[in-house]
């Protein structure tokens, strides 16, 4: 349909699905430019072809999408196992929120008798030793 | 770049993953009461969760019968295509009546994913075990119903589903704020068809007066008897969130207004609002008729079932060879297989791995 | 002067003009007409999503015939508007092609004759693509970029169907032998073509964009093994519609001949 898909993909030919049962097709929308794609529904279809077709229609006949997105349900793998997106012990050190320096900067400001400098905005080329906190 | 978060947008990941009514070693009734818990509390339920029976039944009950009533509203409205007198007209019409078709399959989805396959659901549907809502059961008669139909009809449904866009089952809620989004302009466009021929010849007025009168009494009955919040099991599980009462009356409260401003007058002398209360009392709807009308008993019930089955017969050929169903319903993804999924349901034909 | 008379070259002589409404108008009732049968998939089509797809479809196609009818308004210059010609005129007087005139059939009459339509359209407009007639040439562009939806769409579907041995397939031929004898009145030639041509108007006669139209379809029928249309008459191709039609513009216009002069 467009004139930027890969060479690999041809989908004059029904690539996906056997062409013949309707199956579930996830469809993604990208609202306009710059924005991620995000999950907008599912249309049935026998391939690849009239998936896209529909996902238009669907999806898109408002001109509602800057891109669509249009897959197999059964070609996606999805992972929702606790075990391995929440594992139980600790990995603050991969967060900011697990770098609290808040006493230990008071203490070495104390020790060098300097106190907690000012917030500057960024400019080029300022005193070496400055915004540094 | 995908948005991690924009498929889940929900609940956030940690909060879903660890929901305690998904887990498999508790027994049935603890994982009822966590469920129970959670969803009076305000938390979502997504296709791949763990349901009780009665909720999962629930749901697909609702939103079944909410997509035969998008898909039967085609009919009254169909045959309006062809002799709509303007071409602006006839391509807003066409566009409203795809719609409702688009919302029959947006909502057919959201009914497949809880293990009905579609198949089913029309079978069930022309063999009258399923209903669809009292306002499609009536003929139309003039162009003057279009624009009734179009303003009043879809905003007393619309009243109906900004109300379900918090409900406890996601992905019914996401369907019913792209729905509503798309309703807005049905009404917009009804409105504009009714201002158009009240502004018009004497004969375009009394068309459309004729028309409200016909088409009130549908839709005071629309929303359904008065029930009791505390033992509707669908407010329980906030599958819906307001009574058909309250619904009512917000479209009383919106709408007469506006009808009266027309110049129009309401059939119904009963019609009034309290000030002080700011509740209308109206005249009893006819309880009878509603009941008559939604167990397919209505004008037109039998007439546009059998246009359905003739049609759905004369296509037959097309799914067997090119467009067929799955066997089985459409289940959602999940990288644990489909026996939780499925095992839940009994008697309905959930789809089996 | 309206804008659009005054994108006319300065030579049009009064008969080429006339050849030019005739062929605005042919276009515009084609478009009107085809969509009649198309709508009347709603809420009935083998798919939910097909049932969309149809729709979108035939609001194309109504979507062209109003951008023509206004066009063709404006270029007359006489106070009618794009609903008063696409509505208030006799049965007889409309010029949509005869192949338009088959009812909406079954699932694969359908589209047999999108194909046909879809197809000799393109052919047609791109006979239109470098009219010296800037407004019309600027809105040919805008169809054709719409249009290739219509063609895939028309394509996929007829390939689907002749290649499912059986019932789908024996019901496409069928159709597509039905509609034979009228699938080439899309190019019917029009009076006073050949101004039309001479003044760049449009690129070719009518003729030769009808053997353009079979070179094109010819390598898919071949492919497929399907029955192609012959040539031969397409004598009044335009002009004679018949009881369906006749009873289609009674329908068409009921609402508007029941308060004449009404604002709807």
């Amino acid at each position: 349909m467009t004139d930027q898909q890969p060479p690999d993909r041809d989908l004059d030919a029904a690539s996906d699905g056997d062409g013949r049962t309707l199956e579930p097709w996830e469809v993604f929308r990208r609202e306009k430019d710059g924005d991620p794609m995000r999950h907008g529904g599912s249309v049935m279809a026998p391939d690849a072809l009239l998936a896209v077709h529909y996902a238009r229609e669907l999806y898109g006949r408002r001109q509602e999408s800057a891109a669509l997105w249009i897959v197999r349900r059964a070609d996606i793998h999805d992972l929702a196992d606790p075990d391995l997106l929440q594992p139980p012990l600790d990995r603050s050190f991969k967060k900011p929120g697990g770098y609290v320096m808040r006493d230990k900067l008071a203490a070495a400001r104390q020790q060098s008798g300097q106190a907690k400098p000012k917030a500057r905005s960024s400019r080029p080329a300022g005193p070496a030793g400055t915004a540094d906190r | 770049m995908t948005d991690p978060l924009a498929l889940d947008p929900v609940l956030a990941p940690q909060d879903r993953a660890r929901l305690p009514f998904n887990e498999a070693d508790l027994t049935h009734d603890e994982r009822f009461g966590h469920f129970e818990e959670h969803v009076l509390a305000g938390g979502k339920v997504e296709s791949t969760d763990w349901m009780p029976d009665e909720y999962r039944q629930g749901v697909l009950r609702f939103v079944e019968m909410h997509a035969n009533s998008e898909l039967m509203g085609v009919l009254p409205e169909r045959e309006w295509i062809m002799r709509a007198p303007t071409l602006r007209r006839k391509l807003a019409l066409t566009a409203k009546v795809q719609d409702e078709v688009g919302h029959a399959q947006l909502l057919y989805r959201v009914a497949e994913d809880l293990g009905k396959p579609r198949e089913a659901m029309f079978e069930d549907l022309l063999a009258g075990k399923t209903k669809f809502h009292n306002v499609f059961h009536y003929p139309t008669f003039s162009w003057a119903d279009i624009g009734i139909i179009a303003w009043l009809v879809d905003a007393a449904a619309i009243v109906a589903q900004q109300a379900l866009r918090d409900s406890s089952y996601a992905p019914y809620a996401r369907t019913m704020k792209k729905i509503c989004w798309e309703e807005s302009v049905h009404i917009m466009h009804g409105r504009d068809v009714v201002v158009t021929m009240v502004t018009g010849s004497a004969g375009q007025r009394a068309a459309i007066q004729e028309a409200l009168d016909r088409w009130w009494g549908p839709l005071m009955q629309m929303h359904g008897p008065r029930s009791e919040r505390a033992k509707d099991r669908d407010i329980h599980w906030r599958i819906k969130a307001k009574t058909s009462e309250e619904l009512r009356q917000e479209f009383l409260t919106i709408y007469v207004p506006r009808i009266r401003e027309l110049g129009l007058t309401i059939p119904d002398a009963d019609l009034v609002l309290d000030d002080a209360t700011g509740i209308w009392a109206y005249g009893e709807p006819d309880w009878n008729e509603l009941r008559t009308v939604v167990t397919n008993h209505g004008p037109k019930s039998e007439e546009r079932l059998a246009f359905r089955r003739d049609n759905r017969e004369a296509t037959q050929w097309v799914r067997d060879a090119i467009l067929r169903p799955m066997a089985s319903g459409a289940p959602p993804r999940s990288s644990e297989g489909d026996g939780r999924f499925g095992a839940e349901v009994a008697g309905s034909q959930a789809a089996t791995s | 002067m309206t804008t659009t008379r005054s994108a006319l070259a300065a030579s049009i002589d009064p008969a080429t003009e006339a050849a030019l409404d005739e062929l605005m108008l042919s276009m515009a009732d084609d478009e009107f007409v085809i969509g009649f049968s198309d709508s009347e998939w709603t809420g009935i089509a083998p798919i939910l999503e097909e049932d969309i797809a149809m729709s979108s479809l035939a609001q194309d196609e109504l979507g062209h015939a109003r951008a023509l009818y206004e066009l063709l308004a404006d270029l007359r210059g006489d106070g009618q508007t794009a609903d008063a010609i696409a509505y208030d005129r006799e049965p007889g007087d409309y010029r949509h092609a005869r192949l338009l005139d088959h009812g909406r059939g079954d699932w694969a009459m359908t589209i047999a004759r999108r194909y046909f339509y879809d197809t000799a359209d393109g052919t047609r407009l791109e006979g239109l693509a470098t009219s010296s007639f800037a407004p019309l040439r600027e809105l040919v562009d805008k169809i054709r970029r719409e249009e290739r939806y219509h063609v895939m769409h028309a394509t996929t579907w007829l390939e689907r169907l002749a290649r499912h041995p059986g019932e789908p397939r024996e019901r496409l031929v069928a159709a597509l032998e039905e509609l034979a004898p009228d699938a080439a009145t899309v190019f019917t030639p029009l009076d006073g073509e050949a101004q039309l041509v001479e003044t760049g108007l449009i690129a070719e006669p009518m003729t030769a964009l009808e053997a353009r139209w079979r070179a094109t379809i010819t390598p898919l029928f071949v492919g497929l093994d399907l029955p192609m249309p012959p040539s031969g008459d397409l004598d009044r191709g335009r002009t004679t519609h018949g009881e369906p039609f006749r009873w289609l513009w009674g329908e068409f216009t009921s609402v508007r001949r029941s308060d004449p002069g009404a604002i709807w």
